[in-house]
């Protein structure tokens, strides 16, 4: 039976485009200063809509990223991807000629794709009858199209690959691109996700009952539900050893991942089989509960989300629960990118020295259980070695990275 | 800095299930029978009104009783879309002759759009009702793209992986090559591994409108859902797929998946060169399978109906062997271009000319995919050896 060649796996480059900023150092100093991304929204337009917030990115302007990409042929969700993954490569110092000369792809996460073009088109219909829908617009409507947009911006030649595993998505990505890079399928991944803020996905939140009228307040117990959100986010995985020999700046290691299913509701999530999933990936990534040192949330702030989170971590880590924090507290719920970014996040907090914390808190909800430390109101200085970064999903896709300080 | 690395053979995995759901009906012998020549029966899309389609052949899935093989419970606010995926994974159950499901087994299902007619009904209630947020809460789950995955999983108690895979027109050769990944590191002992695809009217017009497609090129749907099994269930000496000492049946392998190699050729590097990158995928895949092309004598080809790509299959073929095949399949002409679905039911066609003919035994088979977008593949399959 042939060998596979497992090769360590490193982070050397992120990129982000969202609502705290363009470039992951705008994105993380915002999250580390407990900065909202949240605001009215204008995307689309929201009259009519009892809430009408939403963590969009306002000051995206694509030309001024992109170097391939014509934007007028691209859809948003794969602009914000194709800009992130253009900015983790700036941001790796690879070479973007050695990359595209490389057995090179992306791995991109979404929730609802190209969802604004198929907003557009929608209208269109609604306006015209199918026959009135605008051919250039249908070109752009495949959430495949995000992957592609990434290896098109970048000449990359390997696999794009849009994985639409909703909400969990942006960690499935990154789980395959480190398998793609681990077994030697691929030198170099990018791995993240994009999404867009939409009308029918807002709809749909709002209409489950899901949807926080202003404030997302994940763990506090007057946590209402999440605010849509949008970003693209982008990471560069490589094998320890290019790194070493290029001398790249190395974030972390991804150590593992695992992704199972829940296989017993569409919106409701599973504390057992989100415990599983943890315990799996674990054991994928070769380290015991204790280790882990700080856990990025999927912390929705929903009610249910977060109660069965923290029932599922106690599952796992018992009476000694990690620190464990919410992003979306601040961009609210980015969906198909959201794990992404729960990812750059763990990569800055590794390499400074701090535990990300969650927003909006007053009161930690008290029936979440004792010794929840939830990072509340600001960041604190920590040395982190491993951190545990969530991802759940309608469907009952649930996706685990685990991420180490190299050594 | 030289990259030595380089990219070894690949394990065989035995396909031990086909679930086959397609305009020609269900299962492979029927796939098999349009694509030598049997008329279709002769269906309306199912709903709504063939008014409502652009002109043009439509391929529609005959009228299936959905309740007579899924049973009544849960099916209310599932679209076609994720009907069709039960229905190919229900078959594709059947056919490994397990009587319950292994919770272990996971789902990886190719679709580039999810339900588009779903979102887009979804996407309309914002618009036209007083209130914006006057939607179904019910069907907002289906629009998103792992709604179909993810209603199998539920149905069928499947714990393992569970992965939906867009790559538009190579949305199923990319299940198949995520699907390897995940079964030779032992993420999951066996797999549903598919791609599906509804024939709807707003994809219809899409397709009508956007010009891609030849005159006479119908429009299909369907699903081929396969059951593969990872290498601590193959046994490639026996050609079947071992039980793991749990007293399931031994099933027989109706072929092994070997090499599945996809690339983005829509770069600038490949412009006006994408026939010579599709023979470097196919040549690299038949490599990785420890193939000679001499041993490929039939071709599942992906490209049929659409405009310019055709050409480009077929020269990176030709190239590839070395020669032109002795045999081509072209599922899209016999079933209607099917798109997220189309490699899943290419590699089924494969699989079902096969089993007509038993002097395929050993033989080799290619799968092959190439889109206006740039992505292409090719999936090598072998036939199981001459029994005795």
């Amino acid at each position: 039976m042939p060998e596979f060649t497992h090769r360590r796996v490193v982070i050397t480059g992120l990129g982000a485009v969202s609502s705290l900023g363009i470039g992951a150092d705008a994105f993380s100093n915002g999250i580390r200063a407990a900065r909202s991304g949240v605001s009215p929204i204008t995307s689309f337009d929201a009259a009519g809509f009892p809430y009408t917030n939403a963590g969009e990115v306002k000051d995206f302007e694509p030309s001024a990223v992109l170097e391939r990409i014509r934007p007028e042929r691209w859809g948003r969700s794969s602009l914000l991807a194709a800009a992130a993954a253009r900015l983790a490569v700036q941001d790796s110092g690879l070479d973007p000629g050695e990359l595209s000369r490389s057995a090179a792809g992306s791995v991109m996460g979404t929730t609802s794709g190209e969802s604004t073009v198929v907003q557009q088109l929608t209208e269109q219909w609604v306006a015209h009858g199918l026959q009135g829908l605008d051919p250039a617009l249908i070109a752009q409507a495949p959430a495949s199209r995000i992957a592609n947009a990434v290896n098109h911006e970048l000449q990359l030649t390997g696999d794009a690959q849009t994985i639409p595993t909703a909400c969990s998505a942006s960690n499935y990505a990154l789980g395959y691109a480190y398998d793609l890079v681990r077994t030697g399928e691929a030198d170099y991944m990018l791995a993240g996700g994009a999404e867009s803020v939409n009308r029918y996905t807002h709809a749909g939140f709002y209409r489950l009952g899901a949807l926080a009228e202003s404030t997302c307040q994940p763990f506090d117990v007057d946590r209402a539900g999440i605010i849509t959100a949008e970003g693209g986010v982008s990471l560069l995985l490589e094998p320890l050893e290019y790194a070493v020999q290029r001398g790249a700046r190395i974030y972390a290691e991804v150590l593992g991942y695992a992704v199972n299913c829940d296989a017993a509701h569409m919106v409701h999530p599973d504390p057992t089989s989100i415990a599983n999933c943890i315990r799996q990936a674990h054991r994928n990534a070769g380290i015991e509960p204790d280790q882990v040192d700080y856990i990025c949330a999927h912390g929705t702030g929903t009610p249910t989300n977060d109660a069965t989170e923290v029932r599922a971590v106690r599952e796992v880590f018992g009476d000694r629960l990690p620190p464990i924090s919410s992003i979306k507290s601040m961009i609210g719920h980015t969906m198909g990118a959201a794990s992404g970014f729960g990812a750059l996040v763990c990569c800055k907090a590794l390499e400074g020295d701090f535990l990300p914390p969650t927003a909006n808190v007053q009161t930690v909800d008290p029936a979440l259980g004792p010794g929840l430390d939830c990072v509340p109101g600001q960041a604190r200085p920590a040395r982190l070695d491993v951190v545990q970064n969530h991802g759940f999903a309608f469907g009952g896709n649930n996706a685990i990275t685990i991420l180490g300080r190299l050594t | 800095m030289p990259k030595t690395h380089t990219r070894g053979t690949v394990e065989p995995l035995a396909i031990t299930g086909a679930g086959v759901v397609s305009a020609a009906g269900l299962g492979l012998a029927a796939l098999g029978d349009a694509i030598a020549g049997k008329p279709l029966a002769d269906s309306p899309p199912a709903d709504p009104q063939p008014g409502d389609y652009p002109a043009g052949p439509m391929m529609p899935v005959p009228p299936v009783d959905f309740t007579e093989h899924l049973g009544r419970k849960g099916l209310r606010h599932l679209d076609r879309t994720t009907k069709l995926g039960l229905l190919a994974c229900k078959l594709a159950l059947d056919g490994t002759g397990e009587q319950t499901s292994d919770p272990a087994t996971g789902v990886v299902m190719g679709t580039s759009t999810g339900s588009i007619r779903s979102t887009a009904e979804f996407c309309r209630d914002t618009l036209v009702h007083d209130r914006p947020y006057l939607v179904d809460a019910g069907s907002f789950p289906n629009t998103v793209m792992n709604c179909c995955a993810g209603q199998i999983a539920i149905r069928y108690g499947l714990h393992g992986v569970n992965a939906t895979l867009a790559g538009g027109q190579l949305s199923s050769l990319l299940a198949l090559r995520y699907a390897r990944n995940a079964l030779v590191g032992r993420q999951s002992p066996r797999l549903l591994v598919g791609g599906v695809e509804e024939l709807g009217p707003q994809s219809a017009w899409a397709w009508h409108l956007a010009g891609d497609l030849a005159p006479e090129a119908g429009l299909g749907e369907g699903c081929a859902v396969f059951a593969v099994s990872g290498p601590q269930e193959t046994d490639p000496d026996g050609g079947a797929a071992a039980p793991a000492g749990d007293g399931r049946p031994t099933a027989p392998a109706l072929a092994w998946l070997l090499a599945c190699e996809v690339a983005y050729l829509g770069g600038e590097v490949h412009r006006g060169r994408q026939a010579e990158g599709l023979a470097g995928v196919i040549e690299r895949a038949m490599g990785r399978s420890g193939v000679h092309p001499e041993e490929v004598d039939l071709v599942s080809m992906g490209a049929g109906g659409r405009r310019g790509l055709r050409r480009i299959e077929e020269r990176a073929v030709t190239a590839a062997l070395g020669r032109v095949p002795e045999r081509l399949l072209r599922a899209g002409e016999a079933i209607g271009e099917c798109y997220s679905a189309a490699g899943s039911l290419q590699l089924a066609a494969l699989l079902g000319d096969w089993q007509a003919r038993p002097e395929s035994a050993g033989r080799v088979g290619l799968v092959t995919a190439v889109g206006s977008d740039g992505n292409a593949g090719c999936v090598v399959v072998r036939a199981p050896a001459p029994v005795g």
